[in-house]
C-alpha cells in the first residue's frame, strides 16, 4: 500500500507571486520554438487545406448553379413543348372531329339517297307488277266470263257479243284494291 | 392440462414485467438517487466511525503541511545555470502534445475531415478570425501564426493540467520499495512565471507596433490619449491611460495565472484537502461532489475559455496599436 510522506518543508506562500525567472525563460523559448515550427510546417499546410477546400466547395458550387440554370432552362424548354403538343393534340382532335361529324352527315345523306331510290324503285316495281297482274286477271275474267256464257247459252259468241260480255264482266270488278285504291 | 399458452399479444405487459416500474423513475433518476444515498450514507459513518470533530493530522497540527506547497517548483535537477522542475517538465509536455498533434493533423489532412482534423479546423478558423477581426490584412497575415500559437499552447498547457501525474516531488509514496512522487493536477500557468512572460512578450510586441504606427515616442504617448480631451482634466485622463496601458500587461497575467491557481487550489481543497486542514474526514467525503463538479467545470470551461481571452486580447492589443486615437 502506498504511503504518503510529508517533507517537512513548511511555506510562506510568498513563491506563488513571485517569478520564477528560469521557468519564465523555458516558457519563452519553448513558446518561441511551437510558434517558429507551427508557423513554418504546419499553418500553412492547414491554411492551403482550407483555401483548397473553399475553392472546391466554391467551384461546386458554382457548377451547381450552372447545372439548375440548364435545368431550369431544360425545363422551361420542356414546358413550352409540352404546351404547344397539347395545343397540336387539342387541334388534331378538333379537327378529327369535325371531319368526323362532316363524314357522318354526309353518310347520312347518302344513305337517306339510297333508300329513297330504293323505295321509288320498288314503288315502280309493285306498279309494274300490279298492273301485269291487273291485266291478267282480266284476260283471266274474260275469258272465262265467254265461256260461262257460251255454256249457259249453248251457242258460240260472236266478237261483238264477247267484246261486250267482257266489258260488262269488267265492269262490275273493282281493282282498285289491287293498285292501292289508284285504279 | 396443457403446458402451451399463447403469446401475449404484441404491446401487452407480460406478468411482472413493467407493473414494477414506477412511473417517472428514469435511470439517470435512479442513479442519481443512488449516488445521494451513497453519500449521505458515508457522511453518517464518517461521523460515526471518526467523530464529529476528529483530530488534526500531526503535519497539519504542526504547519508542516500546508496547501500552497504542492505549487512549490522543486528542481529536480540542474544543467549548468539551468533547472529542471515540474513546471518545465509541464511546459515541455505542452509543447510536445501541442507540436505533436499539429503535427500529427497537418500530415493526414483529408477533403473530408474526421473530428479532430474538424476541431483543429474549428480552431484554425477561431484563430484566424480573431486576426482578422482585429488586424488589418497585413498585421493579420503577420500575427495571424503568433495568436493562434498563444491560443492551442495555452489549450494544452491548461488542459493537461487537469490529468493527475506523479511530479509532486515534496509528497512521495512508496511503491514496492520505491519513493515515487504523489500524483497531483498541476498546470504550468498556476506559476505566475508562465502567463507573465507570455504576457510580456504580447506587451512588447504591441507596444512595438503602437511605437512604428504612430513614428516614434511622442506619437506613442500622443496616441493613448482619447481624442477630444481638453482643458485641465488632459494631464490627469494622460495619466490613468498610461497606467491603463501598462495594467494590460497585469490583467493580461493575473486573468490566466489567478483563474488557473484558484481552481486548481479549488479542485483541490473540495477534493479532500479542506477535510485535511480542519482533520474531519466526514468534511472530504462532503465537499468531493462538489470538487468532482469545480473539476469538470475548469477542465471542460475555464481550460478553453482563457486560452481564447488571452489570444482574443492580444488580437485586441495589436489592432488596437495601430489603430487607436
Amino acid at each position: 500500500m502506498p504511503a504518503t510522506a510529508h517533507l517537512p518543508i513548511a511555506s510562506s506562500g510568498s513563491f506563488l507571486i513571485t517569478p520564477n525567472v528560469g521557468l519564465m525563460v523555458w516558457v519563452l523559448v519553448i513558446f518561441l520554438i511551437c510558434l517558429w515550427v507551427l508557423r513554418r510546417y504546419v499553418f500553412p499546410v492547414i491554411g492551403q487545406t482550407l483555401d483548397r477546400r473553399a475553392q472546391s466547395i466554391a467551384g461546386e458550387i458554382d457548377a451547381a448553379e450552372n447545372l439548375r440554370r440548364q435545368a431550369d432552362e431544360v425545363l422551361a424548354e420542356y414546358r413550352q413543348r409540352l404546351a404547344e403538343a397539347r395545343s397540336q393534340a387539342d387541334e388534331i382532335v378538333s379537327r378529327a372531329r369535325q371531319a368526323g361529324e362532316a363524314q357522318q352527315k354526309e353518310a347520312i345523306a347518302t344513305a337517306r339517297a339510297e333508300r329513297e331510290r330504293l323505295l321509288e324503285q320498288t314503288r315502280r316495281d309493285v306498279e309494274a307488277e300490279t298492273r301485269r297482274a291487273i291485266d291478267a286477271i282480266r284476260r283471266e275474267v274474260a275469258d272465262l266470263t265467254v265461256l260461262a256464257t257460251e255454256k249457259v247459252t249453248g251457242k258460240l259468241l260472236t266478237d261483238a257479243d264477247q267484246r261486250r260480255l267482257v266489258e260488262e264482266a269488267l265492269a262490275d270488278l273493282d281493282f282498285s284494291v289491287l293498285t292501292g285504291g289508284g285504279n | 392440462m396443457s403446458a402451451i399458452t399463447a403469446p401475449a399479444p404484441a404491446g401487452t405487459p407480460r406478468p411482472g414485467e413493467g407493473s414494477e416500474r414506477k412511473p417517472g423513475a428514469s435511470r439517470g433518476k435512479r442513479v442519481a438517487l443512488a449516488l445521494g444515498g451513497l453519500w449521505f450514507a458515508g457522511i453518517v459513518f464518517f461521523i460515526g466511525v471518526f467523530g464529529f470533530k476528529a483530530h488534526k493530522a500531526p503535519a497539519v497540527a504542526s504547519g508542516v503541511f500546508t496547501p500552497t506547497n504542492e505549487f512549490k517548483l522543486d528542481t529536480w535537477f540542474s544543467v549548468g545555470p539551468v533547472n529542471f522542475n515540474k513546471g518545465v517538465l509541464y511546459v515541455i509536455l505542452a509543447a510536445a502534445i501541442t507540436l505533436g498533434l499539429m503535427f500529427y493533423v497537418a500530415h493526414r489532412l483529408k477533403e473530408r475531415p474526421g473530428r479532430l482534423q474538424a476541431a483543429i479546423e474549428m480552431f484554425y478558423g477561431l484563430t484566424s478570425g480573431m486576426a482578422r477581426e482585429n488586424l488589418d490584412e497585413n498585421l493579420s497575415r503577420k500575427y495571424f501564426p503568433l495568436i493562434a500559437t498563444l491560443f492551442v499552447f495555452i489549450l494544452v498547457s491548461n488542459l493537461i493540467g487537469y490529468i493527475p501525474l506523479p511530479v509532486d516531488s515534496l509528497d512521495k509514496f512508496t511503491l514496492f520499495g520505491a519513493h515515487l512522487p504523489s500524483f497531483q493536477i498541476y498546470a504550468a500557468d498556476t506559476n505566475v512565471a508562465f502567463p507573465l512572460i507570455l504576457a510580456l512578450m504580447v506587451f512588447v510586441l504591441f507596444s512595438w507596433e503602437r511605437l512604428k504606427a504612430h513614428h516614434g515616442p511622442v506619437g506613442f504617448l500622443k496616441s493613448l490619449m482619447p481624442a477630444g480631451i481638453t482643458g485641465p482634466i488632459k494631464p490627469l485622463i494622460f495619466v490613468i491611460e498610461v497606467l491603463s496601458y501598462f495594467l494590460r500587461l497585469i490583467s493580461l497575467t493575473v486573468r490566466l495565472w489567478a483563474n488557473l491557481l484558484a481552481g486548481h487550489m479549488l479542485i483541490a481543497f473540495m477534493g479532500g484537502e479542506l477535510g485535511v486542514l480542519v482533520g474531519d474526514p466526514w468534511v472530504q467525503w462532503l465537499l468531493f461532489p462538489f470538487g468532482i463538479a469545480i473539476y469538470l467545470f475548469e477542465a471542460v470551461l475555464i481550460a478553453g475559455l482563457q486560452a481564447f481571452i488571452f489570444s482574443v486580447l492580444t488580437a485586441i492589443y495589436l489592432g488596437d496599436a495601430v489603430t487607436s486615437h
